[in-house]
């Protein structure tokens, strides 16, 4: 088990929030390549290492946030709501 | 703000709870199930900074108990719930849309929906010295009386259902009003009762979720 701390409930069981997966910019759609649209929506980096992501509190108040955990020890760190 | 004052149209229809069976208690009176799910349900969205939620005057995670029963949860950021005795939703809705009508038009009061949700969700009870062992069970959050005291209003998991929960002590003794979505209900009551099987409570033919 991960304990998330969401902004808003606290210490959650991460069991009770999804995970959305690394923090990719968006990058402008009027502006953007096929090329940097597959990056944003395919590409991801996955270090084992610190890596800034999304969370939705799903069982509890319903917002995203984003946290910095580390993928190899699951630390976290400098968590903000999104 | 825009309030569509349509409350009119609303009828009171009879309520059929999807749990068709009565109060479950231990002998020893330590723990107690009950059907709550004909409680009056109603849902107001709206901006933290509005006339409403000052009106409503209760915070995430907080709940009040207004002079007239009617119980107000602050449910999730710009949401709140209120929940009172079966029937009142007509009353409750027309008379919240009124008075958040009078704060229409004011600068930051932005778009406020009141909405009728009773029929929707399912509602249980769980009372008595028991009920928090019984909820730790099946229910991720710290129950303890210290992170969740008596008015917290929270939501989780519950049996794998997601549930809104509000600690409402009666006559101290500890209870927990416990909200799904009404096709859940039944499942929820189960899941609850089958919990509370450890402290004393049968529950009836059939409703074994594990061997015993
Ligand atoms: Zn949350």
């Amino acid at each position: 088990m991960i304990v998330v701390p969401c902004p808003n409930c606290g210490p959650r069981n991460s069991g009770d929030l999804r995970n959305c997966g690394e923090l990719v910019p968006r990058p402008d759609p009027s502006a953007a390549s096929l090329i940097e649209w597959r990056e944003y929506l395919y590409m991801r980096k996955n270090p084992a290492d610190w890596v800034t992501e999304t969370w939705y509190c799903r069982g509890g108040c319903r917002r995203y946030f984003t946290i910095e955990r580390n993928t190899a020890t699951n630390e976290i760190r400098g968590q903000e709501a999104s | 703000m825009s309030i569509r004052k349509e409350h009119g149209n609303v009828s009171e229809t009879t309520f059929n709870s999807p749990v068709d069976i009565g109060p479950l208690s231990a002998p020893d009176g330590s723990v107690t199930v009950a059907d709550a799910a004909s409680t009056t349900k109603v849902q107001v969205r709206g901006g933290a900074d509005t006339g409403a939620a000052a009106e409503l005057g209760v915070g995430y995670g907080r709940s009040q108990r207004r002079a007239d029963g009617a119980l107000v949860c602050g449910t999730r950021p710009d949401e709140w719930t209120i929940y009172a005795g079966a029937g009142q939703a007509s009353a409750i809705t027309a008379a919240l849309s009124e008075v958040f009508g009078h704060f229409q038009g004011e600068p930051g009061e932005g778009f406020v929906t009141v909405i009728d949700i009773t029929h929707g969700r399912a509602m249980l009870r769980i009372s008595g010295s028991n009920a928090t062992a019984a909820l730790n069970k099946i229910c991720n959050l710290d129950l303890s009386d210290e992170l969740t005291p008596d008015g917290a209003v929270f939501s989780a998991s519950v049996g794998n259902v997601g549930c809104d929960l509000v600690r409402d002590d009666e006559g101290g003794q500890t209870s927990f009003l416990i909200g799904c979505e009404r096709s859940f209900g039944k499942f929820l009551f189960i899941a609850v009762a089958d919990a509370c099987t450890e402290f004393g409570l049968s529950v009836p033919h059939g409703w074994e979720l594990h061997g015993h």
